[in-house]
């Protein structure tokens, strides 16, 4: 696909996208830079184009070579182009034509390549900016060339046709130079044509005969039409340009309004206003928004914007905009322009924005600036929305989470310790208890403390994971030992307990927090004993390309599929499980330590029956150097 | 023998009653103080043979508490800290305290880890050179290490890590002090030298590595050579 630089490549691009699209394959948006023949205007354009193909998935290339053909054929062998698609001017002329066919018969050679031209109404010659100027000396010999043509042609014609016929081929040759150089140097041309036509064609060299002055006056007639046909062509063509202009703005706003439509922060819709801004005015543009303490918070950050008053003294400025004469005028200050992105509860900041040279915006550019900048005013807006829309939804989670908290903590709290208050009453009555009564009632005062200090201590643990400002503390660690101290605590407070472990030496160290993964463990293993009491567990890790697996898994009832996603939820509790003395944060706990350690943890159902509980540890970072060989470490501390 | 003398620096009332009946009743001599300043004092006064301390104490910075005892005093501290306060734990062990306990605690622990560090601090005084627990038999001084009565074949650098953990045999060994024992200078904040490490010698003493019965992880803090 090759683009040029004109407003209707948008066209091709898109039709490359769509024709990609159908035949399911990569497509390279390539702009072949012709050496020496490209404005930087040009330029700019083709980068917007190509970002444009970039947005819908292309690949995109920049080539400079000699000719389009060579660029393209050269670019296309690299990427073994299938298809080719180009945009085709309408050639001007026969020459160009022919030069066009030349072009593609070299691309189809050089390719083997089919070649798809799309038919495009081209932007004429208007478009481009200044004719090829022409100096002085330059002018007059065409002046002298062409009356020179013309007059042999029509000493030719005179013998012919007589008198009336001259005129009509001055007439052609000044409007030739008109519609090529421009009507200012076709008035001296014409004046010119008048003298030579009456120093070949009138006798005595000045009209001295009416019928001569006739002839005279007959020509003049002639170029003054034809100076006014063209002028009526000039003003056709400038507003051509300036349709094409219109359009190229339209396409440009359209582009930055979907750029700013996709932008979910401040400092996005900021970076694609000085993107673009950069693109279009090649300027350097800021985004000012209010910051703390009356100063400007300025996007990007990358680069200090250069000084401004504070807020509070400069945006009065711009909420009265009846101060200025023309309301698109930017304020223009110390080199740099300014304008306000106005949304609906009042400017939402302030674009600043210095040109290449420094000067002011040129007032052809205001309404563009302006629209810019509105478009920038409603993108910031509406991410202000969606933040506020964004925290309003964690205020409602923040205070549904306390409810269920306050309802959880008050039922499960007060459990053990009405126990816990009961069994010590009892012991303190004046009566003495049965001996066998007073150690039950003793062991039960033991049991709901040790309930009742898991309980705090989980609750604490999920609220300092959740706010944040638990730091994870990740050394590459030997799996074994995390499983051993996990597997430790528990038989500490329970005696031994039926886990079968397969922890294949080879595996590799693991970047975790040992801490928390022992947690995690915990947690997964008391699951499985608690729910499957009479059958071991099996926990086993292995070593896959995406890190470290770990499997834990019981023969117990199993998780209906309807709750194995919710399993891991706070204070979810299964309803077969309501009186277990769970509370529903064990998994919440092991699913947030998982994730924060940059892995995955679920529960699929178990072949034969019971839970099986897979995490996954990515194996991120650089793993620890080697170790010290143990001759070098000995040199160094051995005892003699 | 005369019972040994226990001072309990512990600012929390409810705590004192539960200790002072408990170590009372199993033979030692108890003191108690509510303050940092009043801790200090009475450990100067009276020099017991063990002090409980609180890391959070109302006056003075428990790690501060310890610096100072340490500045005289060599008999066995143990640790008291709630389960926020990790960090502290893992600086007072590195200052010098020789276990720790988590808040809340049973008194069976209290009672075992405080017979570990007297049986410990009269153990460096008879200095007998082999530790024995189970199947496994240490002699530090003629470097030998057994099972079942079967020698075991350490590279030097497993040797000198069991060795480091057998001079604090029955208490915890932190990470910094481990590594700074046996690797020197250039270990310190390599961690993983030290699980690379534990875990081979595991593998050569432990009958079930992912079950260890003598070395045993004290997580986010060190190592114990547990001889019970």
């Amino acid at each position: 696909m090759a683009l040029g630089c004109e407003a209707r490549t948008l066209r091709l691009v898109h039709t490359g996208f769509r024709m990609a699209r159908e035949q399911g394959r990569p497509w390279v948006a390539v702009h072949v830079e012709v050496l020496d023949w490209e404005t930087a205007e040009e330029a700019d354009q083709a980068r917007v184009w190509l970002k444009e193909a970039l947005d819908l998935g292309a690949e995109t290339a920049w080539v400079q070579a000699a000719t389009v053909s060579e660029g393209l054929v050269a670019e296309g062998a690299r990427r073994h182009v299938a298809q080719v698609v180009m945009g085709r001017s309408r050639p001007r002329g026969p020459w160009a034509r022919l030069e066009h066919a030349r072009a593609l018969e070299t691309i189809r050679r050089g390719l083997g390549a089919r070649i798809v031209t799309l038919p495009m109404e081209h932007a004429p010659a208007a478009a481009k900016p200044v004719q090829t100027p022409l100096d002085f000396l330059g002018l007059v010999l065409v002046m002298a060339t062409i009356l020179t043509m013309c007059s042999i042609f029509a000493s030719a014609l005179f013998e012919a046709i007589g008198f009336p016929g001259l005129p009509p081929v001055y007439a052609l040759g000044i409007g030739f130079i008109a519609h090529r150089w421009g009507r200012a140097f076709s008035v001296p041309s014409a004046v010119a044509a008048v003298v030579v036509f009456d120093l070949l064609f009138v006798p005595g060299h000045w009209p001295s005969r009416p019928e001569d002055w006739s002839n005279g006056f007959y020509l003049s007639a002639a170029l003054v039409l034809v100076q006014m046909v063209v002028l009526l062509v000039d003003r056709l063509h400038q507003e051509t340009r300036s349709l094409h202009r219109r359009e190229a703005e339209t396409i440009l706003l359209m582009l930055v309004g979907r750029a700013l439509g996709r932008c979910a922060t401040a400092r996005e819709v900021a970076s694609v206003l000085a993107e673009r801004l950069q693109g279009l005015f090649r300027a350097q543009a800021w985004l000012l928004v209010p910051g703390e303490g009356d100063a400007w918070r300025p996007f990007p950050e990358s680069l200090e914007p250069p000084p401004c008053p504070r807020p509070s003294e400069f945006l009065p400025h711009f909420s009265n905009p009846s101060t200025r004469a023309d309301p698109f005028e930017p304020l223009f200050l110390d080199g740099c322009s300014f304008v306000a992105l106005a949304g609906q509860g009042g400017a939402e900041g302030l674009l600043q924005f210095r040109l290449e040279g420094g000067g002011p915006l040129p007032q052809e550019s205001w309404g563009l600036f302006q629209s810019l900048a509105v478009q920038g005013a409603l993108a910031l807006e509406r991410v202000r929305w969606l933040e506020q829309a964004e925290q309003a939804r964690l205020d409602t989670e923040t205070e549904r989470m306390r409810n269920t908290l306050l309802g959880a903590v008050s039922h499960d709290l007060r459990t053990p310790l009405a126990a816990i208050q009961g069994a010590a009453t009892s012991l303190l009555l004046p009566e003495p208890l049965p001996e066998a009564t007073r150690l039950d009632l003793l062991a039960m005062i033991r049991d709901e403390s040790e309930r009742l200090a898991r309980l705090l201590g989980d609750l604490l643990e999920l609220t300092r994971l959740q706010s944040g400002s638990i730091r994870i503390h990740k050394e590459w660690q030997l799996l074994d030992e995390v499983v051993g101290a996990a597997v430790q605590r528990l038989e500490h407070r329970r005696g031994p307990l039926p886990i079968r472990m397969d922890l294949p030496e080879s595996l590799p160290l693991v970047p975790l927090d040992g801490g928390l993964m022992e947690q995690v463990l915990i947690n997964l293993l008391g699951n499985a004993l608690r729910h499957a009491p009479d059958s071991p567990v099996d926990l086993r890790a292995w070593e896959e390309p995406s890190g470290v697996q770990i499997e834990i898994a019981d023969r117990g009832p199993g998780i209906p599929a309807e709750f194995r996603a919710r399993v891991f939820d706070k204070f979810f509790r299964m309803p077969r499980n309501l009186k277990d003395g769970g509370v529903g944060l064990g998994l919440a706990i092991a699913s947030t330590i998982v994730k924060i350690h940059g892995g995955a943890i679920w529960v699929e159902e178990r072949e034969g029956g019971g839970a099986r509980f897979r995490l996954t540890l990515p194996l991120d970072g650089v793993p620890p150097a080697e170790l010290e060989t143990e001759s070098a470490a000995l040199t160094m501390g051995t005892r003699p | 023998m005369t019972q040994p003398l226990i001072l309990i620096i512990e600012d929390e009332a409810s705590l004192r009653r539960f200790l002072v009946p408990t170590l009372v009743n199993s033979d030692y001599q108890v003191l108690t103080a509510a303050t940092g300043t009043d801790g200090l004092a009475m450990a100067r006064d009276h020099s017991p043979d063990l002090i409980l301390l609180d890391l959070g104490l109302p006056d003075l910075e428990g790690g501060r508490v310890l610096q100072t005892l340490r500045q005289w005093s060599h008999k066995p501290i143990i640790i008291i800290s709630a389960r926020t306060q990790e960090a502290d734990k893992v600086q007072a062990l590195d200052a010098g305290a020789d276990d720790y306990l988590t808040k809340p605690f049973g008194a069976e622990e209290l009672l075992a880890r405080i017979r570990v560090a007297l049986r410990h601090a009269t153990r460096t005084m008879n200095d007998s050179p082999v530790l024995q627990c189970g199947a496994l038999k240490l002699d530090l001084e003629r470097r030998e290490v057994s099972l079942d009565g079967a020698p075991v074949r350490l590279t030097p650098l497993e040797y000198r890590l069991l060795e480091a953990l057998a001079q604090r045999a029955g208490k915890v060994a932190t990470h910094a002090q481990l590594l700074n024992e046996v690797w020197g200078p250039v270990g310190a904040g390599q961690t993983h030298y030290l699980r690379i490490y534990m875990g081979t010698l595991r593998r050569k003493l432990e009958p079930d590595a992912t079950r260890p019965r003598y070395l045993l992880t004290e997580p986010s803090i060190g190592y114990r050579l547990n001889l019970d």
